[in-house]
Order: structure tokens, then C-alpha cells, then sequence
């Protein structure tokens, strides 16, 4: 491999050449309007073609340009079509630019190549960058959020988190259910480190089309191209905004005295015998305040694009600062990104897309923090004169504060993404592309620990378990690689009312992991000293180092075909080889069919601008478990002693299945595209059918078998996923003073599990000791199987009367369960499915408006039909842990009995419907508002463009959960909608500027 | 310059076809082997490795805590504070699981049960590794023999444990081809007698094979550990010839003495000459010490049971508290007797000053007021891995020459040979400070509860000897404030086991 770069690279070098011109010529001037509406436009880009010579329109749409008579000038604006006007000799030009007739026009990158939208057969949307940009938000992911039909988006309000996204609900529960992400043509999980201001366009292949990158393509595929420079003078842009992020629908933990009460009756003894100290100290903690902070955030981007016929760039740096709404977590990044294109000759072109990112954080343990935050008593203080409450004194609960305070954890993060590329066209309609990409990652760990002790020392009084006896730093190194090369042939031609296109092809990936860690006691607290070697070396040392190898190797094949723009066919077929599996190889392939209505006589002089129908069906692969994992392996070194030496053992532990092979995806869509009233409404309507097979899935394994973990990774499960996506665009002009564009989108999507193993069910997640989530055949992946509530008991009698509880005596004031199998206790067997966190529904509606040099915006997300488990009411470490105030409130008590809520939730109360509540809601994710600067303005501060926003993120929920947030973020598909531990949900309001000279 | 292009651009394409066609031409390229891990194939070609197999069962001792446990702090829910010996100790609602079996309450689900039992088959899964590596491994006979022989003691000792704690278990005598596992013969229970032939055939080999005592390395199973185990097993199912027999051989073999000093034999240190790790008295013991990574000890073995002091609701000082020497077992023991003390912590008002000078605070700053002294590990007068006591260096004496004393003076009652039993039961209380008394069933039965306290024996005992005399469990746990049921004999097959064998294991009456 290492041969094979060294040679591409010389040759490569050899070709880097760069052709430019100069010429002095007298001066072309004209105007350039809007065909349809006469207005001027500004900015738009004059080359004199065949050189590096351009100029940019003015206010008043007016340019002058040096130009020899005989010259051609090429009039280039964004959202019109280009033009070349012959100057003949001519010193005054009127251009009349046309807007692009975008929906026919419009072209998507299918992979390996792009196509004409109304050519494609397959479910692809198209999301333009500038709708990602006006939010402040840090990935294009969450900027995809209710934009498009059949993807779902969770996003999280810790910074630097990866969204999940879901295309067409979750179709694996191991080898991961989150899409393909593809980078200018680099196959990635994880695009945090693309700034959503380079994004062009991001397109979803949502359907079987996707099997052209038949590997990985079982969840969709989700394709990012960033910006490249036009020919044209330089364009530099400055977009920033500065704000502040709070926490959003703050969580409301029961006071003093609701606790107090609540202890009365949960813990009696704790109370009574206790040394009551606690309960001297009046005050209530709100330890959800106590832990939380309203952050700063800012963004700054600068780019600048621009390039000569020959060669042209896109150069763009940007800066993010954004802290996070829990105490000390803070994080930053800085990108930058080189895009360019250089023409070596007419057939033959050179281009490169690099981005160099760099990001620290501080991170928090929000699992820890938010654990002790629920569960901490509000009688203790978080924090007086330097002093913490000493929660752990009085009920095992870590202060979160203290947690938060006595841990420096740093993160840094370096990625190096992107590719060079060759084209080459001996003929037109010949393509020849080579590119090599790669994805390095670089990052270092340091984690501190600060050393304190559970005495006076640290708290208002000593005691208690919270304390560090040792200083303790966790240091790690780790770079990951991956390349992958890409190989080619595209043929390209018309023959008559005949076109086609051919692809054909080879890529080749190699992925390589490296990390070392190690840990020491004793390092003094000084950062400046956070080096192992200053730590002892003589107790508790632990090092660690491993690495992880993986290839690929695909061959690809692709035939596109349309006869008179009508009917089209399509087609492509993948073998694809991956080291994961035993059997190596898998073939994926797809076929689409089309049929463009609107283009038969029959239906030109109609409503119908445009009317397509499509369908594909298609077979897609996924292979993304770790490696390894069907090879047998032992675990030397593992210590025992002989006497007082130390001997080493091998341990063979984990069970594989010797002969894993490919998770694959069948996927049926049958789609309609259509355009009425000269475009102004557009949309798409698909119905799909997708079949996962052979699924990779954690099967529990019987104990008597010996498996330390007890799980066995396997091919066993099937699900489905089915459903109906319909999205509408409304787009209109009123006058030259207004316009406006409304935007919808739904989606339904039915998720079931068809097949699991024979019928052997998967357990998961847990409150109490009893598993929550079941997934079995015939029911949504993660659906509750839980007891089912009745109510609460009111009377002796009433209790005594019911059927035996096996997890907790029946009482006055307990919950009632239903007897489903009527035997007479209430037992693990009478669990009933109740729902799950996956919507039947989901979507968004956005809703722009322009007046004048206004533009407001507003972008809603929301789903329904689903259910959230209240798991942090129904876990309790321990009896005297704190309640929410909501509880508080409704709880059974006997001078306000209640039918509804028990008296008491304990360690052992069961899982049951009692903790489920309806996960509905419609969010205002984005509002904005915006003013662009005035023509006349502009010209005088000698701008092109000048616009300043307001925009908050996240304004409001409209909800019906009584947690802190309906969206749930859990990478765990298995134990999903269970409200746990999330990072609070926030909210962001930000001022911005937009400036392009 | 064009024709220069052109030319550089035909031998640009063609380098690249050839390129991809060699990358293509790598055959192995996709035969990626696993990184930084020894796979099946190379320990199966490497003796050395089969030999390390052996050593990695002994290493499965060390997990327990909250997981899969065998000798820790689950094991000692499940047979101390399940017994009259001692209550759970802690805080009253700390860890329901334990509270249920305390109480004689234990239902299906309680994650101990389960921890235990995919412990034990951990520790049953490494012994059929090892066994299966080592038939084809190159040895000469005698090596490969008291190799397999001591794979076969532990594997006996796990089995041993599993029928005692839940009747009769699924046997699975070898390592199961994925068909296999999945079918009638492992996935059903076999009966608690195949159980314990299956014991016997395996120690019975190893009484055979093993080494005798320092013939093999301080640590590894040996001879007699095989044939006090058997004698033990023996018993359980009455064989009571057989027991007195295995026990007279350890006893006539005279390499194993008592302690003197009682107290001693839990120490890491010997005094004088006198107890400490490996002492005089023991036949099997689970070997602990400090390694880099503090990773050879058992998961919170010491630290569970440790005094739970230092802030009244902290577990700051020592640990959390549990399994503590109940008032039942304190009434039992005789004035006098040097065993009680070497036992028991008591939280006295003014503190507690322990052996190595280390002083627990009084009781109104700690939660119990007693706590076992035979778990308790110094912090400063004996081994520790820095400040890390989860795995604090506690060698668990699993066989002692006094449990074998006692056994061979049961098993010679039984029999007949009283002569025999009053010389061992002299032995055994004379060492405690105590005047001789006449060997019969029921002194030889106190005397095992005062001399095995706090030894994870006790439950076992007392469903035994109520086999052999009805009536006596009850009276037991009477005494101790619970009330016994026949059907709490044995504990629940965990429902989540029973649930993954497609309810193909039965669940023991009462559950």
C-alpha cells in the first residue's frame, strides 16, 4: 500500500500545473436584470471567458469589464442559469439572467456521480446548505432536523455530541442504525468536524439507491458537498453570531418540606433516627440549579472563494465557542477547509477538498452529575463559604457539585478529512476518476482527578463516602486512519432521445486504530505537572495500549438509462468484501424504474409542470460491528498467584459464532414526484417496505455456558420498517416587496420485529432491578413490557383483597397491578407491551416570509404516537433519594388520597405502566429574524451583501411528558425512550451578521 | 506541450489500471487477523499456553462484587447471611437482593442468584477450555495428568457448590459445540445425584493425578485438597466410609497441622512461625497478592463485609458493612472460648482496637455492631495496591485441616468409630481454649458451626444436618428469628436462566 501512494503521488506531482493569462483590453460595460421581473441584479459574477479576468455587478446590477472584442463573457449567479454573451465587438451589454427552473434543473449526488433530479429513480432529498446555516447549531445533522421526510433527528444539548438519525426508522440493533455519512466522497460515522457553512447541499438517499454504496448503505446514506469556488473575482464572506444557551424547560425537584413529608412515609426510620443535623440547616437546594449555568456561545466563519477558468478555490476558516449549560463543560473548534480545482488540461483535472479540524472540551459525566442531581436531598446546601453540603453523610448520594468541581477532564481532538482527486475525460463522454481519501483522527485524553477527603476539609461537616484519597490521572493518546480509494470509469452519452450512463468501478478501504493509555496515583494537582511520570509509579499503575484493523473491498457497477426524458431505468449491482465476517462477500444491487408523466402529450398543457412516477426495489448490506468478533481468541496475562509469585493465565471467554456473515436490507419504494402552478408547489410523496435480514444482534446466552458478558453476537433477527413520506414546498412571490415559502413534511413509519431468534426475546434497560424494554416478534424494536397499573389502593381492605404482589406487599397507598394471566399474584408474567419511544409519526413545517429587506423564519419539528419511560421516577438507589415537586404534589397521601399516584416509589417497585407517559411534542426549533441592509447602503460601506439576525433556537416545546424533555437522546437502540440520565435539553438565542464583499 | 500531456496522461491511466489491479492481485487483503489478541488456533498449538489455560481457572476466582460471582460477596449473601450465622448487615434497606435472602424471602428474579450461577458456570466454562486444549496438548503423561487433574478438582469444587446452592444443575461436562449448547442435554437440569457422581468421577481422577503437597506449587490443588474435598462431598450424600476414609488419608498424610494461635490463620503475616497466608492448616486457599494493576484479589470480597464506619451513613473507613456475626451465633459459643474474639469485631462505645492497631470508632459513628473479623484485611500491616480496596489481597481459605477433622470425626460417628471422633474433637477444641467433651453427632455439629463461623459453610451445614435429623433447620433459624421452610433449602434457578432455556429448566418447589 505504501508503494502503491508513494507512485500515485509522483505521478500526481508531475501533472501539477497551472496555466494562467493576462491581457489589456478596453472596458465592456453593461447591466444585468432578472429576465422575468427586470430587477437589477448584485453581485453576479462577469468572467471574460479563457482567462482569470472578472468582475462582480454592483448595486445597481451595472459592471465594467476589461474584454477584447472578440471575447466571451460568462455571467454566473447563484439559483439563475449561466450565461455566455458573445461581446462582438459591442461596448454595452444587457444580460437578462432566468432563475433556474430549480426543481427540473436540480441536480443530486447519487454517488459516484451525480444526476438531473428528474432522472432519478430512487427517494433522494435535497437540503441546500443555507438552510443549515441560520441555525446555530454546531452539526449539519441537528440542521437537518424536521427538513426532510423520513429522517428523524435526536440531537442533544451537550456540545459536541453526534445526533442519532434515523432514515426510515431503525433497522439494525447492533451493527448500528445511524447512516452512512459521506464527505465530498469520504465514507464516515461522524461529521462533527464539518462546518455547516461549507455545506452546499446535503442529499438523502433514503430508498435501495443508496446500494451504490451497498457496504455500509443499510440505513441510508447521507452525502455532503461542501462549497468550491466559481470563476469570478474573489468572494469573501464573514457570517457570525454571539449568544447565550440556557437550559430549557428546567427539571422541578421537590423542596424541603415536600421532601421532608415524602421521607415521612417512604423512610420513617431515617428520620426518626437520625441525628437530625441535616434538618438544622433550613434552606432548600435546587440541585438542578445548582449544577447548571446559563453559557456563552459564538461562532465566527470566514471564507473566501473564487478562481480563474483554469483554476479556481474555496478557502473557509471558522471558529466555534460554546459552553455548555452544566458547570465547567465548555467546548471549542476550529476547522478550516481548502477546496480546489485545478484544470491541467481540457481533459484532464486535479481537485482537492481538506479540512483540518481542531476541537478541546472539558467534558462532563452527565450520567454521574444528573444521577446524584435527581437522587441528592434538598436539605443539604450545594455549596457555603467553599464548604459542600456533605450529601453523602446523610443518604450515599455524591454532592453533583463537588463531582463536578473535583474532576478536570480535557479532551482535544484533531481530524484531518478529505481527498485529492483525478479526472480525466480522454473524450467527452469518457470519465476516468481516481480519488484517494482519508480520514485521520489524532486525539489525547487527560483526566484529573483532584484528591479531597470526606471531612471538614471539604464539607460543612465530615463524614460520608464522597471523597479522593488518592489524586488520580487518566491520560490517552489515540489516531485512527482510514483510507480509501476510489476508482471509476463513468460513460456518458446521448444517442438520439436515447441517454446513458455507465459506471463502473473499484474502492478499496482500510481502516487502522491505535490508543495507549495510562493511569497514576498521587499527581500533584499543579496541570502543569499532569504527566505520568510525575505520578507514583509503585502502586495502582495501569497502562494500556490496542488497536483495531479493518478492510474492505467493493467493486461497483451502475447503469442509468432514459429514453426522450420519459422513461428511465436504472440499475446498479455491488460485491462488496468486508474482514468483519467469516463469509466475506456479500451482493448488493438495485433497480429503479421512472416515468415522467408531465412529459407526455397527454399532460404537457396541464396543471402539472412536473409529475413523475418512480420505484425502486433493491438489496443493501451492513457490516458495521467491530472486527474480529467471529474469531475465537484468548485473554493472556490474566494474574493469579503461586505462593507469593505472580503467574499468568490465558482465559478463553467470549463465545463466537465462527461463521458471521452480512446484515442485509431489502427495501421496496414507490414514489411520486410532482410540481403544479408553474413549480410553486413541489413535493414528493414515497410509500416504502424495508426488511432487514440476518440482522446482527447480542442474543443472551444461558449462564451454564460460561460467556462472561452472556450475550453471543449473531445473525438472528428480522425486522420491518414501513411507511408513507409526504413533503410539500409552497413557494410565491406576491410582488417585488413579498414573498414567501411554506414547507412540510410527515412521515409514518410502522417498525416491527418479524423474526428474533426462534422467538427468544431481548431484555433491556432497567429501573429497580427489572428489565423495561422487551424486543420480540411482532412488536416496535425496544417496546415496554411492563406491569400494567390499575391505580392505587385506598383502603386495608382493598389491598388485602388483591392478588399477592411478589415484588412488593400490597398497602394502602400502593400501586394496583392487573392480574393478566389471572393465577393470582402479580409476577414477572402478567408484563404487558405498552408502546415504545419510536413515533408512528413524525415532521416539520417551516414557514418563511420576505418583506422588503425583513425575512423571518420559523422551522417546527414535532412527533406523535409514541411513549417515554419515566425511569428516573421509577429507579431509586435508596429510600431517602429526592422526588420530583410534580410528584410531590399528586402523590397519595392519607389526607389527600389519590387514585392515580402511589404514596411511595421504593427500590422495589416494579417497572410498570404507572412510568409511561405520552412522548408527543411540537417544538419551535429555530425562529429568526432577519435585515438585510439597503442596496444603496451597501455600495457606500462598499459591501455586496449585508444582512444582521436575530435567531433563537429551541423557543418552545409543546409537550405532554413530565420530564425535562420528550427528546431522548440514547445511543443504546435496546434500552431507548427511557429517561434516565439526559443532558438537559437548552435553548440558544443568538445575534448575527451575514457580510459578503 | 499538448503532446506532452497526452503521452504523460496514457502512462498516468495505464500506471493507475495496473495500480488497481495489483492492489486487487493482494489475495489476503480482506484476511485481516484479530489485533492484539491470541486466538484459539495459536493456544491450541502452544503447550505453554495450555498450561496457562489451567492457571487462567484459578483466576476466575477474583470476579465477583456485583457481577458474576464464586468466592465473593454474593457467595457470602448466599451462604453466611443466608444462615443463622449472621445478618446482612448494612444499612436496613441496603441491597434488596440481599435483604430477600436474609429473610428467607429469596424470589426467582433476585439478581445474587443469578450472579451466582453464571459465576459458577464461568468458572465450570474455564475448567472445559482448559480440559479441551489439553487433550491434544504435548506433555508427558504425569504433567498432562495433574494438569487435567487440577482442571478437574476446580471443576468439582464448582459443581460442588452449584448443587448445594440449587439442587441439580444442567451438566456440562465438556465444551459444547454451538448444536450442542443449544440442546435438551445441557440447556435441561440433570439430577442433584448425576451431579455429584459427576464430582466424584472428577476427584476421584484427581485424588489420582495431583501431586501431593509440596510436590506442585503453594496455591495450585494438590492430592490431599482433592481427597478433603471428596471427603467432604462424601457427606453430603451420607457415604459416610468413604468420607472417614479420604479424611484419615489427609490426616495420616502428616503435612498438615493446626495453627495454634486460632486468630492467625486469616492473617496475610504469619507470627512466629504461626499462621498466616498458606499456613500449616490449609489444604486450599485462593491465592491472592499485589500486581501492578491491582487486579489479583477478589472483587470486593473484603471490602463488602469490611466495618461499615467513619460517618455513620458512609461506607468511608472500611467498607459496607454487610454480613454480620448474628446474636445467634454469639449466644452459641461457650465462655472461654478463644474463637469468639478471632470471629467476631465488636463495636464497642469507646472504638475497637483491631490487631494491627488500627481503632474503629464507637458505635454512634458506625452502622453495625458487628462485623467478621475472618474478612477483615489490614491497611496497614498487610499488603495493599495503593489506595485501591476492591481487591484488597484476602486469601479465602476454602479447606482447612480443622473442617477436615471435623468431618473425619462426623463421618467416624457415623460409622461407628467414636475413639476416632473424640481425638479430632479433642484437637479442635483444645486449640479454641476449651476442656474436651464427648464426641456425638450434635457436639461435633456445634462444634463445626463455632469452629466454621463466617466461613461460608454454615447454610450448607444446617440443611444438611437437617436432612440427617429433621427439625433441626427449623429450630435453628427459630432461634435466630426467622422462620424455615423445607423449600428454602435450596434457592430459586434464576427466572432470567429459565427464560433463556426456553423454560426447558425446571424451578425448585416453593418458588
Amino acid at each position: 500500500m505504501k508503494r502503491i501512494l508513494t507512485i500515485s503521488v509522483l505521478v500526481l506531482s508531475c501533472f501539477f500545473f497551472v496555466n494562467t493569462s493576462f491581457a489589456q483590453n478596453a472596458a465592456v460595460k453593461g447591466k444585468v436584470t432578472d429576465a422575468a421581473t427586470g430587477e437589477s441584479l448584485i453581485g453576479v459574477s462577469v468572467l471574460v471567458k479563457g482567462t482569470s479576468t472578472g468582475v462582480q455587478t454592483d448595486v445597481n446590477g451595472a459592471f465594467s469589464v476589461p474584454a477584447p472584442a472578440n471575447a466571451t463573457l460568462v455571467f454566473t449567479y447563484i439559483g439563475y442559469t449561466t450565461q455566455e454573451v458573445p461581446v462582438n465587438n459591442q461596448t454595452t451589454l444587457a444580460v437578462k439572467l432566468s432563475p433556474e427552473a430549480k426543481e427540473l434543473q436540480q441536480v443530486v449526488v447519487i454517488g459516484y456521480g451525480t444526476q438531473k433530479k428528474r432522472d432519478v429513480t430512487g427517494s433522494v432529498a435535497s437540503v441546500n446548505g443555507d438552510q443549515l446555516t441560520k441555525q446555530p447549531v454546531q452539526t449539519p445533522t441537528q440542521a437537518l432536523q424536521g427538513k426532510v421526510a423520513g429522517v428523524q433527528v435526536i440531537s442533544s444539548g451537550q456540545p459536541n455530541s453526534n445526533p442519532i438519525l434515523r432514515i426510515r426508522g431503525t433497522g439494525s440493533v447492533l451493527a448500528g442504525a445511524n447512516p452512512l455519512y459521506v464527505v465530498d466522497g469520504v465514507l464516515t460515522d461522524d461529521i462533527r468536524n464539518v462546518n455547516n457553512a461549507d455545506i452546499v447541499s446535503i442529499d438523502v438517499l433514503k430508498d435501495a439507491s443508496a446500494a451504490i454504496y451497498g457496504v455500509r448503505a443499510a440505513n441510508g446514506v447521507v452525502i455532503i458537498t461542501t462549497k468550491r469556488g466559481k470563476a469570478g473575482p474573489a468572494v469573501v464572506s464573514y457570517d457570525a453570531n454571539v449568544g447565550f444557551r440556557e437550559v430549557a424547560n428546567q427539571i422541578l425537584l421537590a423542596n424541603r418540606q415536600q421532601y421532608v413529608d415524602y421521607l415521612n412515609v417512604a423512610s420513617p426510620t431515617k428520620i426518626a433516627s437520625d441525628d437530625k443535623s441535616p434538618l438544622t440547616i433550613p434552606g432548600t437546594t435546587n440541585w438542578a440549579q445548582a449544577v447548571s449555568q446559563k453559557a456563552f456561545e459564538t461562532n465566527h466563519n470566514v471564507s473566501v472563494s473564487g478562481g480563474g477558468e483554469k483554476n479556481t478555490y474555496f478557502i473557509s476558516a471558522n471558529y466555534i465557542d460554546e459552553n455548555g449549560v452544566i458547570k465547567t463543560n465548555n467546548f471549542q473548534r476550529f476547522t478550516i477547509r481548502a477546496n480546489n480545482d485545478i484544470h491541467i488540461s481540457d481533459k484532464l483535472r486535479f481537485s482537492d477538498q481538506m479540512s483540518l479540524s481542531r476541537n478541546t472540551e472539558r467534558p462532563v459525566d452527565v450520567a454521574g452529575i444528573y444521577g446524584n442531581v435527581y437522587r441528592a436531598a434538598p436539605i443539604i446546601p450545594s455549596i457555603i463559604d467553599g464548604k459542600y453540603g456533605n450529601t453523602s453523610a446523610w443518604s450515599n448520594v455524591g454532592n453533583p457539585l463537588l463531582q463536578l468541581d473535583k474532576k478536570n477532564n480535557f479532551t482535544l481532538n484533531n481530524r484531518i478529512q478529505g481527498n485529492v482527486a483525478l479526472d480525466y475525460n480522454p473524450v467527452k463522454w469518457l470519465t476516468y476518476h481516481s480519488a484517494f481519501n482519508l480520514d485521520a483522527r489524532f486525539n489525547n485524553q487527560k483526566n484529573y482527578s483532584y484528591q479531597f477527603a470526606s471531612d471538614a476539609s471539604t464539607f460543612t461537616v465530615g463524614g460520608g463516602n464522597q471523597r479522593q484519597d488518592n489524586s488520580s490521572l487518566f491520560v490517552q493518546n489515540d489516531n485512527a486512519y482510514q483510507y480509501q480509494w476510489d476508482n471509476t470509469i463513468t460513460f456518458d452519452r446521448t444517442f438520439g432521445q436515447h441517454h446513458l450512463t455507465v459506471l463502473g468501478g473499484m474502492v478499496t478501504e482500510k481502516g487502522r486504530s491505535n490508543f495507549i493509555n495510562g493511569t497514576r496515583q498521587d499527581v500533584p494537582a499543579n496541570p502543569d505537572q499532569w504527566f505520568l511520570d510525575q505520578g507514583n509509579p509503585n502502586v495502582n499503575t495501569i497502562d494500556h495500549n490496542g488497536g483495531d484493523l479493518f478492510t474492505r473491498e467493493s467493486f461497483v457497477g451502475r447503469v442509468n438509462y432514459s429514453f426522450a426524458g420519459k422513461y428511465l431505468l436504472s440499475g446498479s449491482l455491488r460485491r462488496d468484501g468486508s474482514s468483519r465476517f467469516q463469509q466475506k462477500w456479500g451482493t448488493f444491487y438495485t433497480v429503479g424504474a421512472g416515468w415522467v408523466l408531465s412529459e407526455e402529450n397527454f399532460l404537457k398543457e396541464s396543471i402539472f409542470t412536473n409529475l413523475k412516477l418512480r420505484a425502486s426495489y433493491g438489496e443493501l448490506g451492513n457490516d458495521n460491528i467491530g472486527s474480529s468478533l467471529f474469531v475465537v481468541t484468548g485473554t493472556p496475562y490474566q494474574p493469579y498467584y503461586f505462593g507469593s509469585t505472580l503467574v499468568a493465565g490465558t482465559v478463553i471467554q467470549d463465545i463466537k459464532n465462527t461463521n458471521l456473515k452480512w446484515e442485509t436490507t431489502d427495501q421496496l419504494d414507490i414514489g411520486i414526484d410532482y410540481g403544479f402552478l408553474n413549480n410553486r408547489l413541489t413535493g414528493e410523496a414515497d410509500y416504502y417496505n424495508k426488511k432487514v435480514k440476518n440482522a446482527l444482534t447480542n442474543i443472551p446466552l444461558p449462564g451454564i455456558l460460561g460467556d462472561p458478558d452472556n450475550l453471543f453476537i449473531t445473525n438472528a433477527a428480522s425486522y420491518r420498517n414501513s411507511g408513507v413520506e409526504v413533503a410539500l414546498r409552497w413557494n410565491d412571490k406576491i410582488n417585488n416587496h413579498i414573498g414567501y415559502n411554506i414547507g412540510f413534511n410527515l412521515s409514518y413509519n410502522k417498525n416491527e420485529v418479524i423474526g428474533l431468534n426462534g422467538g427468544q426475546a431481548i431484555s433491556a434497560g432497567g429501573a429497580n432491578g427489572q428489565t423495561i424494554t422487551r424486543t420480540d416478534n411482532g412488536h416496535p424494536i425496544a417496546s415496554y413490557y411492563v406491569l400494567q397499573a390499575t391505580g392505587v389502593f385506598q383502603t386495608a381492605a382493598e389491598a388485602a383483597a388483591a392478588p399477592t404482589n411478589t415484588f412488593e406487599a400490597n398497602h394502602v397507598g400502593g400501586l394496583k397491578y392487573a392480574d393478566i394471566n389471572n393465577d393470582g399474584k402479580i409476577d414477572a408474567s402478567d408484563r404487558i407491551y405498552a408502546g415504545s419511544y419510536q413515533p408512528k409519526y413524525y415532521g416539520g413545517f417551516n414557514l418563511g416570509l420576505n418583506y422588503n429587506n425583513f425575512d423571518i423564519s420559523a422551522d417546527f419539528y414535532g412527533n406523535w404516537g409514541n411513549k417515554i419511560y419515566n425511569g428516573k421516577k421509577n429507579s431509586r438507589g435508596s429510600e431517602n433519594d429526592n422526588i420530583e415537586a410534580s410528584y410531590a404534589n399528586s402523590r397519595f397521601t392519607t389526607t389527600k388520597p389519590s387514585s392515580t399516584d402511589p404514596s411511595t416509589i421504593t427500590q422495589t417497585t416494579p417497572p410498570s405502566t404507572y412510568f409511561i407517559e405520552s412522548g408527543a411534542f411540537l417544538r419551535l426549533n429555530n425562529l429568526t429574524f432577519g435585515y438585510s441592509l439597503p442596496a444603496d447602503l451597501l455600495k457606500r460601506a462598499g459591501l455586496a451583501k449585508a444582512r444582521i439576525f436575530l435567531t433563537s433556537q429551541n423557543l418552545f416545546t409543546a409537550k405532554r411528558y413530565s420530564g425535562q424533555s420528550p427528546e431522548l437522546f440514547s445511543t443504546d437502540i435496546l434500552s431507548q425512550g427511557i429517561d434516565a440520565t439526559n443532558y438537559p435539553v437548552t435553548r440558544t438565542f443568538a445575534l448575527g451578521v451575514n457580510v459578503q464583499f | 506541450m499538448k503532446k506532452i500531456y497526452s503521452l504523460r496522461l496514457t502512462l498516468l491511466v495505464a500506471c493507475a489500471a495496473v495500480l488497481s489491479g495489483t492492489l486487487h492481485a493482494c489475495k489476503n487483503y480482506l484476511d485481516v487477523k484479530p489485533q492484539g489478541q491470541i486466538t484459539q488456533d495459536q493456544i491450541a498449538s502452544d503447550p505453554n499456553q495450555a498450561k496457562n489455560l489451567v492457571i487462567g481457572i484459578y483466576n476466575v476466582f477474583y470476579i465477583g462484587g456485583f457481577d458474576p460471582d464464586i468466592d465473593s460477596f454474593q457467595f457470602v449473601i448466599m451462604t453466611d447471611i443466608a444462615s443463622d450465622d449472621a445478618d446482612k448487615g448494612s444499612s436496613p434497606d441496603d441491597y434488596g437482593d440481599a435483604k430477600q435472602i436474609d429473610n428467607l424471602q429469596t424470589s426467582a428474579s433476585n439478581g445474587v442468584v443469578n450472579n451466582v450461577w453464571t459465576g459458577y458456570y464461568q468458572g465450570v466454562a474455564r475448567c472445559n477450555q482448559a480440559l479441551d486444549k489439553l487433550q491434544n496438548a504435548q506433555f508427558d503423561a504425569t504433567t498432562k495428568n495433574a494438569l487435567i487433574g487440577e482442571a478437574r478438582f476446580l471443576r468439582a469444587y464448582f459443581y460442588f457448590n452449584l448443587v448445594r446452592l440449587y439442587g441439580g444443575v444442567p451438566l456440562i461436562d465438556k465444551l459444547p459445540s454451538a448444536t450442542e449448547a443449544n440442546s435438551d442435554k445441557y440447556q435441561t437440569r440433570a439430577t442433584a445425584a448425576d451431579i455429584y457422581k459427576f464430582i466424584i468421577s472428577d476427584l476421584d481422577f484427581a485424588v489420582a493425578n495431583l501431586p501431593a503437597k509440596g510436590a506442585t506449587d503453594v496455591g495450585r490443588a494438590n492430592k490431599s485438597a482433592a481427597q478433603a474435598l471428596e471427603a467432604k462431598v462424601y457427606l453430603y450424600t451420607k457415604d459416610y466410609q468413604k468420607a472417614y476414609d479420604l479424611s484419615q488419608a489427609v490426616i495420616t498424610s502428616g503435612l498438615y497441622s493446626l495453627v495454634k494461635d486460632y486468630s492467625l490463620i486469616w492473617r496475610q503475616k504469619a507470627v512466629n512461625g504461626d499462621g498466616g497466608n498458606n499456613n500449616a492448616e490449609s489444604i486450599f486457599e485462593i491465592q491472592a497478592g499485589i500486581n501492578k494493576d491491582c487486579s489479583a484479589g477478589i472483587n470486593l470480597y473484603t471490602v463488602s463485609q469490611g466495618p461499615r464506619a467513619g460517618g455513620k451513613y458512609g461506607w468511608a473507613d472500611l467498607g459496607f458493612g454487610f454480613n454480620n456475626p448474628s446474636t445467634s451465633l454469639l449466644n452459641e459459643y461457650e465462655t472461654g472460648d478463644v474463637r469468639k474474639a478471632a470471629t467476631v469485631i465488636f463495636i464497642k462505645p469507646g472504638g475497637t482496637i483491631l490487631f494491627d492497631g488500627f481503632r474503629i470508632p464507637g458505635q454512634d459513628s458506625v452502622q453495625n455492631s458487628t462485623y467478621s473479623y475472618k474478612a477483615y484485611h489490614s491497611r496497614s500491616a498487610e499488603d495493599n495496591c495503593g489506595g485501591n480496596t476492591d481487591r484488597l489481597p484476602k486469601q479465602v481459605r476454602i479447606l482447612r485441616y480443622a473442617d477436615i477433622l471435623l468431618i473425619n470425626a462426623e463421618a467416624a460417628v457415623q460409622i461407628g468409630k467414636v475413639g476416632d471422633a473424640q481425638n479430632d474433637l479433642t484437637l479442635v477444641r483444645t486449640r479454641a481454649g476449651l476442656t474436651s467433651t464427648a464426641a456425638t453427632l450434635h457436639s461435633i455439629w456445634h462444634e463445626r458451626r463455632m469452629e466454621l463461623a463466617e466461613e461460608h459453610d454454615r447454610f450448607f451445614d444446617i440443611v444438611r444436618q437437617d436432612a440427617v435429623e429433621p427439625g433441626r433447620a427449623s429450630a435453628a433459624f427459630a432461634a435466630h428469628g426467622k422462620t424455615w421452610k423445607a423449600t428454602a433449602a435450596l434457592f430459586p434457578i434464576p427466572q432470567t436462566q429459565i427464560d433463556l432455556s426456553g423454560a426447558r429448566l425446571t424451578q425448585n418447589p416453593g418458588y
